[in-house]
């Protein structure tokens, strides 16, 4: 992939999500909601992590979407305009309404953090989190957890072949597939911990949790347009979640979704921001 | 010795907790600028807890009990005049090493090179700086240090790759590189060689060759006498957790103590040895004198010479013009293809099957017993096609044994091991039938240690006894070679043997030559797909 | 150089006593939050997003799991550290499968409880805090239960402290109770957060309740407190199984099992810790 624009600095992203998804719960109207989720998608399609995305999200979403419908569609008592009844089932607006916000909402949050997540390069937001002085081992559970994934799914299927050879059939009723699991979690965990021993001791040996301060070998870069948004876009959250606590919101102006007013357009900003973090 | 020791560690006893029995005793140990020093051992024999205790990894009480003195001579060392050893009582108040500092001068490269790396770095430049970080160096020291390193072990063109895609060879440098990044003047190397091709051992000693140029004293652990010992200014050879010979390695290769240990001597061109004593002595009680085995009560019969195979025999296993790919897209381009191949293997024979790298050997092992399944060709086991018999039910005719044994093994006791499963095909002579395994092998007095305790050439030779009381009519054996000390090969010898007198075929996959001329009736090389005999 | 400078000086309580002031302001964020979400909330939150109590909810919770985690990391030796990411691995690994079932249990929390078991409670909440976050990286929804994991993680290690891992029928029994406790808590954020559950099968459960009438933050407690509870007894057993199998030299390798017999007849007299 060309490399056209230099990436973004993680913590400009980071910061760009987090504001999406506050002033987007704040907001809390299933059409700013709506807007920020499209947003998201569109930007996620133009940096080219759309169809890893999609899939990613509709498992997410897929199951809580049709668990909302079912439970607040079907059951909601605190309903008072009634569409239709069978029973104990009614399904009413008010409802359909709340499953709508709620759903709308959490699309929204799920989006913004999954392109988030999607488009930072690891290496980068760990580097920046060890120069701002989060402790180093937070940087090392993320960015290892992350290599070992793959390396734990290829020995799973080692130890799989490794004990169907030896005649362990992995068919069967229920309680024949618990037993095989169970004897391949055995062999797959007493591994991994006692890896985990060794590199305990290669890490200590290379330094690793030595008081020292420490510094980065990859580089970051960052920039005072960046710094600026930062600052401007959690401030723009943070006013977001005192008007919403102090009861100060202006709720009106929302429900129409007309008025252009501060915050909405930051959530979108933020989000298109978000997006330049991996070139197209 | 010309020059000071720069390292002398002198161990009294070293336990690990829970275990009653020393891993280490009696040993006195130095390393000189520039030497290389062999320790050689079989499995078990406490190298690797030597190699960590010298590494200062074993201290502070939280592995075992130490007692005994480490003393760390640098030069420049000891400002104040003091350079008294460090004492270790195995008590509460003992010095706790600080392994930041101590892997400045004492590096450390384990078996699993893989261990050393830190999992975190996303190119092979930042698992290189990965030390330095730690230790606050500035980036563009960092970023020559790095090059510097890269350079040494030759790894400048592999800079920008993720450590996980390395090979074995480039994956042991790139450990060594890690450990010598802060040049310390000691290097201790697990089984530097272990398990890599020719291509990959050779950059490694060449690495070390270097390494010992700059006048670093470098310790190599291993249970084979491989280039590298060969090439070792002193020799200690390590048995039972203590040194039973010491010396130049000269006159230690004869000797009743190195053969005793369980080293294995392979054929190197120029030396006597055989790929194993057998080769060159003939089996017999006066071969190994103090190795009395009560527990194989079987005379020492040898092969019949006669080729048995008789040509009229049935096959056992039979492949015919089987074909293989892995599904695109899945990184397998290429690698592990098959091409309407075709064997067949008769009762009572042993076939080796040798090859280089990534030819698709063990691809081909994974078809005996269905875990692959060929898109074109039949297997047959016994005369019946195996197409649609799950994996499982296949093994109870063909026993597959894999390279690493911990896969394998799920249960709290050797013997629970062996008798998994067992009893639902032999009801109550199972447990006569896990004995008399476990005994082939050499386990037969170890029945309720922990499997994984047991050492790495141990665990091999009880995954094989899980597989021989089966008594499976075929046993395929992938690199068998590999992680066994020398007994575990002569078990490994003998398994082999007892199963062509009742009658198994054997198909072995080695990139040992030589040890498959030895063990083999017939040798076939896969290359490009299909076999052909050597 | 010296020799001496080469070892480490007696571990000295000066930093310590920081780090315990982060721990206690994490548990103390997570207990206000949720003691405010009950006292307020209940009855309106279904007549509006109420998305006050969801930023309360959010912001309360996590802070709180941050300060944990911040202030328990830097902590663990790094024989424990390192075994966090190997868990995290296992929950999220588990986690998602059982998500993909549709059966109304998680399953996330194995490594969680695999490491409290092995180095304490303190270690515990922090990795169980982490599995969250971490998680979230692929499946954002499970960020906001991260203060629910860490409980998980520090009751687990303090059941293993007090020897309920020395019997095997003693473990799912603390599972059960554990159950309990981490579906109260966590039921508040499904409920204010998400306005329901994400599986198919707690969202039967939850619908069943609503029937009756109840409230939705009632209705998910209810759940959460037939789910939870098994849910924590399996895993509590799984791990209890898992740690029998282990061989000695590597339980015996963690100070906290050694210095509180976590497991029974797998101690003997070691020094220091």
């Amino acid at each position: 992939m060309p490399n056209r624009r230099p990436a973004l600095n993680p913590l400009t992203t980071l910061a760009a999500a987090v504001a999406a998804a506050v002033m987007t719960t704040a907001a809390s109207s299933w059409a700013v909601s709506l807007a920020v989720a499209s947003a998201a998608a569109v930007l996620a399609v133009r940096a080219g992590v759309g169809a890893r995305l999609a899939p990613a999200a509709a498992v997410i979403l897929a199951p809580f979407w049709l668990s909302l419908l079912i439970m607040h569609g079907l059951f909601f008592p605190e309903g008072r305009t009634v569409l239709a009844q069978w029973g104990a089932a009614r399904v009413t607006t008010e409802g359909l309404g709340f499953a709508l916000d709620m759903g709308t909402r959490t699309a929204a949050y799920v989006m913004v953090f999954l392109l988030f997540s999607f488009t930072v390069r690891l290496p980068d937001l760990v580097a920046v989190m060890s120069a701002r002085r989060v402790p180093p081992q937070f940087g090392y559970v993320l960015a290892s957890t992350l290599t070992l994934a793959p390396a734990v799914t290829v020995r799973l299927a080692r130890i799989r072949q490794a004990q169907e050879s030896r005649g362990l059939v992995l068919r069967g009723g229920p309680l024949r597939r618990l037993a095989a699991a169970r004897q391949q979690m055995v062999p797959l965990v007493l591994a991994l911990i006692q890896d985990a021993g060794d590199r305990a001791q290669a890490l200590d040996s290379r330094g690793f949790n030595a008081s020292r301060e420490r510094t980065s070998y990859r580089e970051v870069p960052d920039t005072a347009a960046q710094r600026t948004f930062r600052a401007v876009a959690l401030a723009a959250a943070a006013a977001a979640v005192g008007l919403r606590i102090s009861g100060h919101w202006p709720e009106g102006l929302w429900m129409v979704g007309l008025w252009p007013d501060a915050p909405s357009p930051v959530a979108l900003l933020a989000v298109a921001l978000l997006a330049r973090g991996v070139p197209a | 010795m010309k020059a000071a020791a720069l390292l002398q560690a002198g161990i009294t006893e070293f336990s690990y907790h829970g275990e009653e029995a020393p891993v280490l005793r009696d040993i006195e140990i130095a390393a000189a600028p520039g030497t290389l020093t062999a320790v050689l051992g079989g499995s078990g024999s406490g190298k690797s807890t030597l190699g960590k205790l010298l590494a200062g990894w074993m201290s502070g009480g939280h592995s075992g009990l130490f007692r005994g003195t480490l003393h760390l001579d640098v030069q420049g060392a000891a400002p104040g005049g003091d350079s008294s050893p460090l004492v270790f009582r195995g008590s509460p108040d003992d010095p706790r090493i600080n392994p930041a500092l101590w892997s400045r001068h004492v590096g450390y490269v384990p078996q699993d090179a893989a261990a050393l790396l830190s999992t975190v770095g996303s190119t092979v430049a930042e698992e290189l700086a990965f030390g330095l970080e730690n230790r606050g160096v500035n980036r563009q020291l960092m970023q020559s240090e790095v090059e510097r390193a890269a350079e040494a072990a030759g790894l400048t063109a592999l800079l920008d790759r993720d450590p996980a895609t390395l090979s074995g060879g480039e994956l042991r440098r790139l450990a060594m590189a890690c450990s010598a990044i802060t040049r310390p003047c000691v290097l201790v190397l697990d089984e530097p060689l272990g398990s890599l091709d020719h291509a990959g051992a050779q950059s490694v000693r060449a690495l070390v060759r270097s390494l010992l140029e700059s006048g670093t004293a470098v310790i190599v652990l291993t249970q084979t006498v491989d280039e590298l010992g060969l090439a070792a200014d002193h020799w200690l050879v390590l048995d039972g957790g203590t040194v039973t010979a010491r010396g130049a390695p000269g006159g230690l290769a004869a000797s009743a103590e190195l053969l005793q240990s369980g080293v294995v001597l392979p054929a190197v061109p120029g030396y006597g040895f055989g790929w194993q004593c057998r080769a060159v002595a003939p089996r017999g009680a006066d071969s190994r004198p103090a190795t009395p085995r009560p527990d194989n009560p079987r005379p020492a019969t040898p092969r019949p010479a006669d080729p048995r195979p008789a040509a009229d025999t049935p096959a056992v296993l039979e492949l015919e013009r089987v074909s293989f790919a892995f599904p695109a897209g899945r990184g397998g381009q290429g690698r592990g293809i098959l091409k309407e191949l075709s064997l067949a293997v008769r009762s009572g024979e042993v076939v080796a099957v040798t090859g280089p790298n990534g030819a698709g050997k063990s691809t081909l092992l994974r078809h005996f017993n269905g875990l692959l399944r060929p898109g074109l060709g039949t297997v047959r086991v016994l005369g019946a096609d195996i197409r649609g018999v799950p994996t499982g039910r296949v093994a109870d005719k063909v026993g597959l044994l894999f390279q690493h044994p911990r896969d394998q093994l799920f249960e709290r006791t050797v013997l629970r091991e062996v008798l998994f499963g067992l009893d639902r095909k032999y009801g109550p002579e199972a447990a006569g039938k896990a004995r008399a395994a476990l005994t082939a092998v050499g386990l037969g007095e170890q029945l309720e240690t922990h499997p994984h305790e047991l050492p790495a050439s141990a665990q091999r030779l009880l995954a094989l006894a899980t597989v021989l009381a089966r008594e499976p009519d075929v046993i395929a054996l992938d690199e068998p070679t590999v992680g066994l000390d020398r007994h575990g090969l002569e078990r490994l010898d003998d398994a082999v043997r007892a199963a062509t007198e009742r009658d198994a075929a054997v198909v072995m996959v080695t990139h040992e030559l030589a040890y498959a001329r030895q063990a083999a009736d017939r040798i076939l090389e896969l290359r490009d797909g299909s076999l052909r005999e050597l | 150089m010296s020799q001496q400078s080469q070892t480490l000086p007696a571990p000295g309580p000066a930093s310590v006593r920081g780090r315990r002031l982060l721990e206690l302001l994490g548990a103390v964020s997570i207990a206000a939050t949720f003691i405010f979400l009950v006292l307020t909330q209940p009855a309106d939150i279904t007549n509006g997003l109420a998305s006050g109590s969801t930023l309360v909810a959010l912001g309360g919770f996590l802070l709180g799991a941050i300060l944990l985690i911040i202030g328990v990391l830097p902590t663990l030796p790094t024989s424990t550290l390192v075994l966090i990411p190997v868990a995290l691995v296992l929950n999220i690994a588990l986690g998602q499968i059982m998500g993909s079932t549709g059966l109304p249990f998680y399953f996330d929390a194995i490594g969680t409880v695999l490491i409290a078991v092995l180095a304490g409670p303190a270690a515990g909440a922090a990795t169980g805090a982490l599995s969250s976050i971490v998680w979230s990286f692929i499946n954002p929804t499970v960020l906001p239960f991260a203060a629910g994991a860490a409980l998980i993680g520090f009751l687990a290690g303090l059941a293993a402290r007090c020897g309920l891992f020395r019997r095997f029928y003693l473990a799912p029994v603390a599972g059960f109770v554990t159950g309990i406790l981490a579906g109260v808590v966590s039921a508040p954020i499904a409920a204010f957060v998400f306005g329901g559950t994400a599986g198919a099968g707690t969202g039967a459960i939850v619908s069943a309740f609503r029937a009756m009438g109840d409230t939705l933050l009632a209705a998910i407690t209810k759940q959460a407190l037939i789910s939870d509870p098994m849910d924590k007894a399996i895993v509590f057993a799984v791990v209890a199984m898992l740690v029998y199998a282990l061989p000695r030299r590597t339980a015996l390798q963690f100070a906290f099992v050694r210095r509180f017999n976590v497991l029974a007849g797998k101690t003997q007299e070691t020094p220091g810790d």
